[in-house]
């Protein structure tokens, strides 16, 4: 019953304030509701041993795709990250003035729907839960409403590769639950068709979000980041935490670091704001797909860093906050990913494990993602003082002081979650107040934090003047390919087509037939 | 020498109707009948003289004017070359398809009163000529068939007795203040069928007198979707088609089924003529399947029946794009399909696939014709030819899951009974009711079955699978161009059963295990 809890708190509150009128105080339902949500789903990771999982099936009502439940540290870690940052959003939004219009069921739907992607116990619910967050975020009941239709359809299109992976899991082993599926069920091909609803929501990072009049966007942190991120650790979870073989590991590191660069490259290039933050985040998430690909438990616990962090951060970039303002101040420096960053813990452990492999030249082309990244963002820091503190501050803020103490989330979050995907070995990280040590190299991330923000105030302290180092006005801002701007050029062909058509129908059927 | 009498009798017949009207137009008619009847006889045995009762009568309750109808060059020249061209292709198949060792004279008399039916219902004179075609169609059907698997006499008359249907269609519409209570009887009668699916175990056959009706899971369930299509979604007044689609489904002899099919298209196609030369060129496909598994050689029979079934699906695929042919026909027909599938070998199987793939093709390919070709009339909802293609695929996929079963049992139901009617007004929540559950949306009856054929079709072949999933991502991208276009219902008036549909879809997008369940696939 407890595993149904998230959804019932978030249902019955979507309940709710579609039955109350339009008012203040359906926000606070909602948040409410979304953060007791997350705090359930908190208090069920907590209660695991390590490396435990827990089934819980309800019904069967669409063949292989049971009603159940998966509870581990994976799902978990993610259900609480996801859950936690949609109440910080609802109540970034709440605290927003002039806008009247009332998105809480919305919001709550698509909550629900992550939660359910996230908890689905096999591959055949997951595509169906995928199905319904992309019906849930857009709002698009009627499929030929304009409202983001060019992304929602690439969207449910790409989600078609779910399908057919749990497709071929069911023609393979009878079955797509993760319980049931032996870790050399996926091929190649089956991966890459996983990796297309994955690319796509990242690829959904880049476009603009929401209207110009949207103080919070929703969509990215909850709708396309979180399962994206989640998708693709919980494939690798159902191969045994590996690739099929070598060269699709350095494939697929290649992929995600050139894409990363490429993200990076056109952020530089980019207007402050959301397009801006869009970039960088998808550029992080490149480096996190590409170490994604090792086949080392530090490497995993590096990525899985990366994703559960990507998740909060897109969450707080998604808060529209004013030019110069702290929170957004502290919201480019983790794009930036400099160190003492949530993103630079991640790759500082993602380094540390490819230098024990001899391997840390790989980490040149992270390295020039970081600098690349460091330079679009920084140049576009304003600093002034502080004018109020809002929630957006201080989810800022916290994440910070999260990059400071990681013991806040590896613990509890990440190494549980990564030792989901596949054995992580006692020791394999220590943490400490101070910092991170692994065997084979440690993170001070409390020095670290300290000395990078006194640089960082100094440096702010003597540019003051001069910031930010680039216009904010112009810049560039150059649009990339939108899924808006892709109009149907119709052909026009002779009359004489249908006869074409019909004769190679016959054709085919007559030597179908007379093919002994 | 008396074996060519039936034949000599037929030619005079036919003679004497080209050359005479009413009533001595009538008398012939029926001398080609009887010499049919005479030829069947010989043929097989005198037991099947019944067959006769219902196209004599048929004929008879056609009205025949007394005066010659007005006749130019150029039809004149069409009606003969129909006839003659007609003749020759039953003369073929009579002598490719004989029955015994009879002589080809005796064994043509069916096959040549089909010819004269088709002659008649392709190129007609007037009106009463082609209702008359199409009677000789149906009972020629029957006939051919008796020919080939006999049956017994009440049988055989049942299967003669199909002839009436084109003039019940015609003429017998059900009273209105009737139609409530019919509609309200139907929808009991598919709720109680629906059950009986649900905890009847494996096949049955009733029997009555020499009459023998199956009665599985897929014809229990069919007969449902037929009846509930039949009390919301035909034509006002000839709900009792419905019945057609049941007889067909369930009947064990080959004369009948295929006659009660060619009877539902003759009724589907009285309002509505589009698509009625593929639905009886369908038909005829169909039916050849039984006489080819009679009467051909062993050497080519199976792979032509293979081929014959999968080219019949397809044509009633392409003809049933609205109306009545739609609503009953296509479901009929389908399941029909699903039923005599099963008895298809692995290599006719393969046959089957191959043809069932170019025919999704073919389907989508047409539809997006409609809206490529400049100046052509009528452009056709883009999402029917991806719900067909997707529809061939899945009976095609005969899965050892049965979910392909399972599949094209859903497609059926979108196609038929939901996909039907105009939207109501929006921005109610009965419209939006109505939007989920003809969207592709999860909780609609088009998500649950598109994704399961999907599955069915990737265990039945990864060049099925694919074209699967590639017909999904198009039906995903259809409303791009569709809007909300939906296909041509049938002329109804707004009733109280219009949340049938919907309730239907939302009911079986959700819980479709339920349906697999019934089909007693998983047992």
């Amino acid at each position: 019953m407890q595993a149904l809890l998230p959804f019932i708190a978030l249902l019955g509150a979507a309940a709710i304030v579609r039955q109350r009128p339009r008012g203040k105080s359906n926000g606070w339902i909602a948040a409410g509701a979304t953060a007791l949500a997350g705090v359930i789903a908190l208090v069920e990771l907590l209660r695991l041993s390590p490396g435990e999982h827990v089934d819980v099936p309800y019904l069967t009502t669409f063949p292989y795709a049971d009603l159940a439940i998966r509870l581990d540290g994976l799902s978990l870690a993610f259900a609480t990250i996801t859950l936690i940052t949609a109440a910080l959003l609802m109540l970034a939004r709440q605290r927003v003035r002039g806008d009247r219009r009332d998105p809480w069921a919305g919001w709550l739907l698509t909550s629900a729907a992550t939660c359910a992607v996230i908890l689905a116990d096999n591959l055949l619910l997951v595509y169906i839960a995928l199905q319904l967050l992309t019906l849930a975020w857009s709002g698009a009941l009627d499929e030929a409403a304009p409202r983001r239709r060019g992304l929602r359809l690439v969207v449910q299109v790409a989600d078609i590769g779910l399908l057919l992976a749990a497709a071929s899991a069911i023609q393979s082993v009878g079955t797509s639950a993760f319980s049931g599926v032996p870790s050399d069920t996926f091929g190649l091909a089956t991966f890459v068709l996983v990796l297309l609803p994955v690319v796509v929501r990242i690829g959904a990072l880049t476009q603009s979000w929401g209207g110009p009049r949207e103080a919070v966007v929703f969509e990215p942190g909850i709708a396309w980041l979180a399962p994206a991120g989640y998708l693709l650790l919980r494939l690798l979870a159902l191969m045994g935490g590996r690739l099929p073989d070598r060269p699709t590991a350095v494939a697929l590191f290649a992929v995600g670091v050139i894409a990363a660069l490429v993200f990076a490259g056109l952020a530089l290039v980019a207007r402050a704001g959301p397009r801006l933050a869009g970039l960088l985040l998808a550029a992080q998430a490149g480096l996190a797909v590409a170490l994604s690909t090792g086949d080392q438990p530090l490497l995993t616990v590096a990525s899985t860093w990366l994703w559960l962090n990507l998740v909060p951060l897109a969450g707080v970039a998604s808060v529209r906050s004013h030019d110069g303002s702290t929170p957004e101040a502290f919201t480019l420096l983790g794009l930036a990913m400099v160190p003492g960053s949530l993103a630079f813990v991640g790759l500082w452990l993602g380094a540390l494990a490819l230098n024990a492999r001899g391997l840390l030249l790989a980490m040149i082309p992270v390295g020039l993602v970081v600098v690349l990244s460091m330079i679009a963002a920084l140049s576009h820091v304003i600093v002034r003082r502080p004018r109020r503190f809002d929630v957006a501050t201080a989810w800022a803020g916290a994440l910070a002081l999260i990059a400071a103490f990681p013991i806040v989330a590896t613990g509890t979050l990440v190494v549980p979650a990564a030792a989901t995907v596949r054995l992580v070995p006692r020791g394999t990280v220590s943490v400490s107040p101070f910092g991170l040590a692994t065997g084979v190299g440690a993170w001070p991330a409390l020095a670290m934090s300290v000395v990078v923000g006194l640089v960082l105030g100094l440096a702010a302290w003597r540019l003051v003047g001069r910031l930010p180092l680039r216009s904010r006005a112009t810049g560039g801002g150059r649009r990339l390919l939108s899924f808006k701007r892709a109009r149907l050029v119709k052909p026009s062909l002779p009359a004489w087509s249908h006869v074409v058509l019909w004769g190679a129908f016959v054709a085919v059927v007559g030597a179908v037939a007379i093919r002994p | 020498m008396i074996v060519y009498l039936p034949a000599a009798l037929f030619a005079v017949s036919v003679l004497a109707a080209y050359g005479s009207v009413g009533r001595r137009r009538q008398a012939a008619t029926i001398g080609a009948v009887l010499a049919a009847e005479w030829s069947l006889a010989l043929l097989v045995d005198s037991s099947l003289t019944p067959w006769a009762i219902g196209p004599i009568v048929a004929t008879l309750l056609i009205p025949r004017h007394g005066a010659r109808a007005r006749s130019s060059f150029e039809g004149l020249t069409r009606r003969v070359i129909t006839i003659v061209g007609a003749l020759l292709v039953a003369v073929f198949l009579a002598s490719r398809l004989p029955v015994g060792e009879n002589p080809v004279l005796l064994s043509a008399v069916p096959w040549v009163l089909g010819a004269l039916g088709a002659a008649w219902f392709i190129s007609p004179i007037d009106q009463p000529e082609r209702l008359q075609g199409q009677v000789l169609m149906v009972a020629a059907t029957a006939a051919i068939l008796l020919a080939a698997v006999p049956a017994g006499p009440l049988t055989a008359g049942l299967a003669g007795g199909m002839a009436l249907v084109p003039i019940a269609g015609e003429h017998w519409r059900l009273p209105g203040r009737l139609r409530p209570g019919l509609s309200a009887l139907l929808l009991l009668l598919a709720a109680t069928v629906a059950l009986l699916a649900a905890v009847v175990p494996g096949n049955v056959a009733l029997v009555l007198f020499d009459i023998v009706l199956n009665v599985s899971s897929v014809t229990l369930l069919g007969a449902a979707i037929l009846l509930i299509a039949g009390a919301t979604a035909t034509p006002i007044g000839i709900e009792w088609a419905a019945g057609l689609g049941v007889l067909t489904l369930a009947a064990a002899v080959p004369g009948l089924r295929w006659a009660a099919l060619a009877g539902l298209i003759a009724v589907a196609t009285t309002l509505d003529r589009r698509g009625e030369r593929p639905a009886w060129l369908a038909v005829g496909a169909l039916a050849m399947t039984s006489v080819l598994a009679s009467l051909a050689t062993p050497s080519w029979s199976a792979r032509v029946q293979a081929v014959a079934l999968a080219a019949g699906l397809v044509l009633m695929l392409f003809a049933a794009r609205a109306a009545t042919l739609r609503v009953l026909a296509l479901p009929t027909t389908a399941l029909a399909v699903l039923l005599v599938l099963g008895s298809v070998n692995a290599a006719g199987l393969v046959r089957v696939q191959w043809i069932a793939a170019l025919g999704a093709v073919l389907l989508v390919a047409r539809a997006a014709l409609t809206w490529l070709i400049p100046d052509i009339s009528g452009r056709e909802v883009l999402r029917d030819g991806f719900i067909g293609g997707l529809l061939l695929l899945a009976i095609s996929a005969r899965d050892a899951l049965g979910l392909g079963v399972l599949a094209a049992v859903l497609l059926l139901i979108d196609a038929a009974i939901i996909r039907i009617d105009d939207l109501p007004s929006p921005s109610s929540r009965w419209s939006r009711l109505v939007v989920l559950a003809r969207s592709n949306w999860p909780g609609s009856i088009t998500f649950a079955a598109a994704t399961i054929t999907v599955i069915a079709a990737l265990q039945a072949g990864l060049p099925l699978g694919l074209l699967a999933a590639l017909l999904l991502a198009a039906l995903q991208l259809a409303p791009l161009v569709d809007h909300r276009g939906v296909a041509s219902a049938p002329e109804r008036p707004r009733s109280a059963l219009r949340w049938v549909g919907p309730a239907l879809s939302i009911g079986c997008g959700i819980a479709p295990a339920l349906v697999l369940r019934m089909l007693q696939l998983t047992r």
